[in-house]
């Protein structure tokens, strides 16, 4: 009895799965930018080309948050949209009460697959261009937010406003931007946007996508990567410390004993 | 200018941070203890988060000790006997911290434990100061030739066990006294990232009754390794040590605390002690203000788990 439960439960976790992916109609990106995979695979000439004004997001010392351009040239007529994806993690909610007069966290939530990032931007109101319906894998944050999986169940109601507040938690931080970004179109086929990413950025390979749209539907589509990393001396600091914890630990030490010797030499010889 | 904290995993901007660490140092210089128990509540009010700001603050305890430490070994300021009792309650004390630390992270309720704590600690702290200075003061105003007391009294403390001579305090207590009061201040060690010696060094003149002149010394000896085991501790569980933020507040200390130290030499110990329990108790009321203020949102996110 409790074998078939066990397997009954798999199979339906698994079927949830597989609808969570369904609107995404190919594999996610690997890190090196391959041929760009157009949705209806077709002519040799592409309706749409794009690139980045940089290859990659770079976390430095003096890091404060980056915009990054894309820019492309399309096939008249048509519409532009371009989806930011950042990679996807678990991620936990928590809830403040009031306690004894004290707010403290008495709920958590844990999602699955939640998007570190995700940012959509268009040449025109997107609710228009995706008026009928045809958007298919374009997803408002609305819609990419409902697919994302709890762990473990509770009233629909209650998930509803946990829902509510990861969204509300990732728009401060400025992860889920609030607003649809405008995509500028010049001379009817040449587009540009900016992509915005705040100063807390989570690391990993984010998916940039953009969307040629004609009456509604999409014929052509590219992908670029965008990986998003540490680098240089925090990139050495960040890893070391999650490579090599006691080294680290022992390393702080260090430069703790030594920076408090010199400092206590240098100020007591003024 | 800001810099961007490999950990905390944002960028700030690096003269709060030197400032921070600067008012630190110059409570340090002034009243001898560390000013941890200042700079963590104002690293989360910046912004930094608590367990950052509480891991990375016990890294700089270490700096703060080594260069008081390095004084007063010079002058043959401490009781290393004493030191070392005391250390071994603290290591275990700051080990079961972490520990405690730890799991409060992983239950989310970290951030509520640390603010409490500090909460009572500093209240309770400030209203014994400002009630000790306020009373001397009057007394001094009215008999200004007032008696010193006794030197120390007889309590408890000389009837427990394991009874242990401290020459250099002049001493024959139980053991038992200093392993158990190091090993409270290393479970706040690693809770509150704070040297503990605002505690520590009260508790030793009042509660072992040490010769004020070998206290300081002594405390830091201790706090050091403590604070070096935190240290430790942390970056290898809970990985939250800043080295960066670290460094800033070391710079920043370096510069405040020698002139803490001077504006010391000039204020009247009454009027210093005065001064300092009113800015304990006005950041106890600020924490305790955030606690009870219906929050902007209810909600906030725990760390993100990337699957393997």
């Amino acid at each position: 009895m409790r074998r078939l439960l066990i397997a009954l439960v798999v199979g339906l976790a698994g079927m949830a799965g597989a609808h969570a992916q369904g609107p995404r109609a190919e594999p996610p990106p690997s890190g090196l930018p391959g041929p760009p995979p157009s949705v209806p695979a077709e002519s040799a000439t592409p309706d749409l080309v794009v690139d980045l004004s940089r290859a990659r997001v770079s976390i430095t010392s003096a890091f404060q948050g980056e915009s990054i351009l894309m820019f492309g040239m399309f096939d008249p007529p048509g519409e532009v949209v371009v989806v930011v994806v950042g990679p996807e993690a678990r991620e936990t909610v928590m809830r403040k009460e009031r306690f004894l007069g004290l707010w403290l966290n008495t709920g958590r939530q844990s999602f699955d697959d939640v998007p570190a990032y995700y940012a959509i931007a268009a040449s025109q109101p997107l609710q228009r261009l995706l008026a009928r319906g045809a958007g298919g894998e374009i997803l408002s944050l609305e819609d990419r937010m409902s697919t994302v999986k709890p762990v473990g169940s509770r009233a629909a109601a209650e998930m509803a406003k946990f829902r509510s507040g990861l969204v509300e938690v990732k728009r401060r931080e400025g992860l889920y931007p609030a607003a649809i970004g405008q995509v500028t179109v010049q001379a009817g086929r040449l587009f540009r946007v900016d992509l915005p990413f705040p100063s807390r950025l989570p690391e990993g390979v984010y998916e940039v996508k953009a969307y040629l749209l004609r009456d509604g539907k999409i014929v052509a589509a590219v992908s670029r990567p965008l990986p998003v990393g540490k680098v240089g001396f925090s990139a050495q600091l960040a890893g070391w410390a999650s490579h090599d914890g006691a080294l680290y630990g022992l390393g702080a030490i260090v430069m703790a004993l030594f920076a408090g010797w010199l400092g206590g030499a240098i100020m007591r010889r003024l | 200018m800001e810099i961007y904290l490999p950990i905390a995993e944002q960028s700030m901007n690096v003269f709060v941070l030197l400032g921070l660490g600067a008012a630190a140092g110059l409570l340090a210089g002034m009243f001898g203890v560390g000013g941890g128990f200042l700079a963590t509540p104002l690293l989360i009010f910046v912004g930094i988060p608590p367990a950052v700001a509480v891991a990375s603050q016990a890294n700089q305890v270490i700096a703060n000790s080594v260069s008081s430490l390095q004084v007063h070994w010079r002058r043959g300021n401490v009781d290393l006997r004493m030191g070392l009792v005391l250390l071994i309650g603290g290591m275990i004390g700051s080990s079961a911290g972490v520990v405690l630390f730890t799991y409060l992270k992983r239950i989310g309720q970290i951030d509520f434990v640390i603010a409490v704590l500090y909460v009572v600690m500093l209240s309770t702290i400030g209203l014994l100061m400002l009630a000790e200075s306020l009373s001397t003061y009057l007394k001094r105003r009215r008999n200004p030739e007032a008696p010193r007391g006794k030197l120390h009294t007889h309590y408890l403390v000389h009837r427990l066990p394991l009874k242990l001579r401290f020459y250099k305090s002049k001493l024959y207590i139980s053991a038992l006294l200093p392993v158990g009061l190091g090993f409270v201040i290393g479970i706040l060690s690693a809770i509150l990232g704070v040297g503990g010696g605002f505690v520590l060094v009260p508790a030793m003149i009042y509660l072992l009754g040490m010769p004020t002149a070998v206290v300081i010394g002594t405390s830091n000896f201790q706090i050091l390794f403590v604070a070096a085991n935190v240290t430790f501790l942390q970056a290898t569980t809970n990985g939250t040590v800043d080295v960066v933020l670290a460094l800033l507040l070391i710079l920043g200390g370096v510069v405040g605390a020698p002139i803490g130290s001077r504006l010391a030499a000039k204020l009247p110990g009454v009027v210093l002690r005065g001064l300092m329990s009113v800015l304990i108790l006005a950041v106890a009321a600020e924490l305790l203000t955030e606690l009870l203020r219906t929050p902007v949102s209810p909600f906030s996110l725990g760390t993100r788990e990337v699957a393997p």
